[in-house]
């Protein structure tokens, strides 16, 4: 385990890792949802989390440069400090880094307004397997010059080169934000409601959803209060300016109703809003002490095929004799199926395991994918070819190549 | 890539598996441990131990590796771990089981041997009790009432804790012949011992059991129930409502309220989630300040203040320096072992704060009639 803290370092390991071909698995806070940070190939574990310092936040230009291992809360909690928005909010804001967001492009709540990691990464310093340091982008907003490799590195787990500084795009912090919770008989009624919200013009900064199973759940757990009866909640909530949160959300109130939700909570003040978002927060954990392994996964579909994957889900789960809630985010599509099970229950783990390939399987028959923001990593290297086609599989192999023609860097995963 | 060694054939059996088996290993823990955030070191974090403690299980490592010993020493057992933990992993039962193994027989260390013995002696602490001046007890305890346990450190350190209860609560009971709860001995490598001293002292204590100790009751409550376990705060909060207080009186300094802020106790705040009522508490007799550091541990820790202390002051440090900036008058604890180790800490640097029980604080503000 190496732990360096300077880019200078970091070109040094990877040189000498390279010239006597031992594998290199870059690691930011490894919460490794995908086992993309599993060195199955031994060799070294490169830690950036020493390298924590915010080197910049300008208020002028919008923008904040930060080493890989500053946690995604110290970047916002900076940028807010200066009145500014740093908007991916991925659930592990409190550990995640920068670095392992950009190598996994994190999403977080805030999707459907204000897009993912990607969107905010302007540039990075990364080195290359083969030792040299290059920074690609910068602070510009527009600029050309040459492929993007700055999107080609953010996603690309650790394969390519290690991410050594970012650069990032900020907003204005917005004035306030409220939130308010609906609850639907069903989730298909949830899922029109989406659809008739978004249709309507609205870009709200939130819409979560938990199916009956995550209701129960989080009521065992919290004792929030929720509606137990109900088939599906809607958590929908927009940030901005006080009047125009206000329209935003009674024109959402008033979509909900039309659509035959069964009750919808207000929230009057922020703090009330916070007590709402908490369904949504605790829904892991809740689901976890259920039983004594949780599987997380990330499967997403376009936006209006929402109710439509979880009634698949919930069959393909009847199917394999597994239980199975799900969670996530409405706005975007991007759905957390999530699977607990007894490892002391006979064949349960392959159970859930069969159950997640049908649920892969169901995403990509409704033009979905996969994973949306947790990565491939080594747990989903299996259905990357079914999503991509070979053809391009092997151009993720031809780009590896160039990049790391050792094959040193995070063996294993992405074109490997 | 090593082999793996056969299971069946290494396996330590020192862990509970179901407990072992329920950390996905997600990190959520790190930012929450004070001792990953002195060192940032991996193997000092929550999820590092239960790694350590998962190798040891499997035969992975001696059972006496250096690591295995430094680092089931190190950890605090503050479970502020719990807290954040989404898969709800109960750390603090591990940790016990660990030190089990890792402070067994000759590894036990001799300061923990001699105060585990110490505190044994019922007769013992009852005479300390007496020598030092605590609430005089009262004979057989009666079916139904409220018991108050005098703590077994508290007792001989801090005697003015429960005779202030007694001012407070008159109509408690405190019962001669009542024991230690056995809290030391569970946190320091005789779990069994310390959970049948718990069974003892429940029935020596019949009904419900008031405590002043928030490590303590957060142990109580591991083996008695929640049902028959109060800690003062969260008791007085539930007898005080409405009309049913005592008539306090605003504490004044120079003409002005008394700045007070609070320490949590560990136990009391990650074992049993009671935060809100001390400070309702402390806001009904004096100006309530919140400490950015209120919910972490102080380095006291039962006994590691004592095995370690060097490690401990580095995690009281930042709290000291916290506590001068707050321009308090007053430090409200919950739990003796952080009263000790506070005192200490600030005696060191000659601060003018000073620190109090919270049912010390709380009597200070009792008319004077009621003195007894």
């Amino acid at each position: 385990v190496l732990l360096p803290r300077t880019a200078e370092q970091v070109a040094a390991i990877l040189a000498l890792a390279t010239e006597h071909r031992i594998p290199v698995t870059p690691r930011g806070a490894g919460s490794n949802l995908a086992a993309a940070t599993i060195p199955e190939h031994g060799g070294i574990v490169l830690a950036l989390t020493r390298m924590t310092t915010v080197r910049e936040v300008s208020s002028a230009e919008l923008l904040a440069v930060v080493e890989p291992g500053v946690p995604t809360a110290t970047l916002a909690a900076a940028a807010a400090a200066q009145g500014l928005l740093y908007p991916p909010d991925p659930g592990s804001r409190t550990v995640s880094t920068v670095g392992g967001n950009v190598a996994t492009c994190a999403g977080g709540l805030r999707g459907l307004k204000y897009g993912v990691t990607r969107n905010y990464v302007l540039g990075l310093e990364a080195v290359l397997p083969t030792g040299e340091i290059i920074r690609t982008g910068g602070r510009l907003w527009k600029d050309v010059a040459g492929y993007d490799l700055t999107r080609l590195l953010t996603g690309s787990e650790g394969t390519l080169a290690v991410i050594t500084e970012a650069t990032v795009g900020l907003l204005p912090m917005p004035a306030t934000s409220r939130t308010q919770v609906a609850y639907f008989d069903q989730l298909a009624d949830a899922g029109r409601a989406v659809a008739q919200i978004i249709a309507g013009g609205l870009l709200p900064a939130t819409l979560e959803f938990l199916d009956r199973r995550c209701i129960n759940a989080v009521e065992d757990y919290a004792r929030l209060g929720l509606d137990r009866q109900a088939g599906a909640l809607l958590l929908f909530g927009d940030d901005g300016g006080g009047d125009l949160v206000s329209a935003s959300l009674d024109r959402m109130a008033q979509t909900c109703t039309d659509l035959g939700a069964r009750g919808v909570t207000l929230a009057q003040d922020v703090a009330a809003s916070e007590a709402l978002l908490t369904a949504r927060r605790c829904s892991l954990p809740a689901l976890a002490r259920l039983a004594p392994i949780t599987l997380l996964e990330d499967a997403t579909v376009p936006r209006p095929r929402l109710a439509e994957m979880v009634d698949r889900i919930d069959a393909i789960a009847d199917r394999h004799r597994v239980v199975c809630a799900t969670f996530g985010h409405a706005g975007d599509g991007n759905l957390h199926p999530t699977i607990v099970f007894d490892p002391a229950d006979g064949d349960a783990r392959q159970r859930a395991e069969a159950a997640f390939g049908d649920i892969f399987g169901a995403a990509l028959d409704l033009g979905g994918t996969i994973t949306g923001k947790h990565g491939v990593g080594a747990a989903k290297r299996p259905w990357l070819t079914a999503r991509l086609g070979a053809d391009q599989v092997a151009l993720l192999r031809r780009l590896k190549q160039a990049f790391d023609p050792a094959g040193i860097l995070n063996p294993g995963k992405l074109g490997s | 890539v090593t082999a793996e060694p056969d299971p069946a054939a290494t396996r330590s059996g020192v862990f509970d598996d179901g407990l072992l088996g329920a950390c996905i290993s997600c990190g959520f823990c790190l930012p929450a441990c004070p001792t990953y955030q002195l060192t940032q070191d991996e193997r000092s974090s929550p999820r590092g131990r239960i790694t350590l403690m998962r190798a040891l299980q499997e035969g992975r490592l001696e059972p006496d590796d250096p690591t295995l010993r430094e680092q089931s020493s190190f950890c605090l057992g503050c479970r502020a771990c719990e807290t954040v933990c989404p898969a709800g992993v109960q750390y603090g039962a591990l940790l016990e089981q660990w030190r089990d193994h890792q402070w067994r027989g000759v590894h036990t260390p001799p300061a923990v041997a001699a105060l585990r013995a110490g505190v044994r002696v019922t007769a013992g602490l009852a005479a300390a009790g007496r020598v030092r001046g605590a609430a005089w007890t009262t004979g057989r305890p009666l079916p139904g009432r409220v018991h108050l346990m005098l703590g077994c450190a508290e007792r001989a350190l801090f005697p003015g804790v429960s005779k202030a209860v007694r001012r407070l609560l008159p109509e408690v009971d405190v019962p001669a012949g009542q024991g230690c709860c056995g809290a030391l001995h569970a946190h320091n490598g005789a779990s069994g011992q310390g959970a049948s001293m718990a069974a003892e002292l429940g029935r020596a204590l019949p009904g419900l059991v008031l405590t002043t100790a928030g490590g303590c009751a957060a142990h109580l409550v591991n083996h008695l129930g929640r049902d028959r376990v109060r800690e003062l705060s969260e008791y007085l909060v539930e007898l005080w409502t409405d009309g049913a207080a005592p008539a306090l009186r605003p504490l004044t300094v120079q003409g002005r309220p008394v700045r007070v802020a609070l320490q949590d106790s560990c136990h009391l705040r990650n074992g049993m989630a009671v935060t809100a009522q001390p400070r309702d508490l402390i806001a009904r007799v004096a100006e309530y300040v919140e400490l950015p550091s209120a919910g972490t541990c102080c380095g006291a820790a039962g006994t590691y203040s004592l095995l370690r202390p060097a490690d401990s002051r580095a995690v009281l440090d930042v709290k000291l320096d916290e506590i001068e900036a707050a321009g308090v008058d007053h430090l409200a604890v919950v739990n003796p072992g952080c009263q000790r180790q506070l005192i200490e800490g600030l005696k060191r640097r000659r601060s003018r704060v000073r620190v109090l029980h919270l049912a010390e604080l709380l009597a200070l503000a009792l008319p004077a009639t009621s003195e007894p």
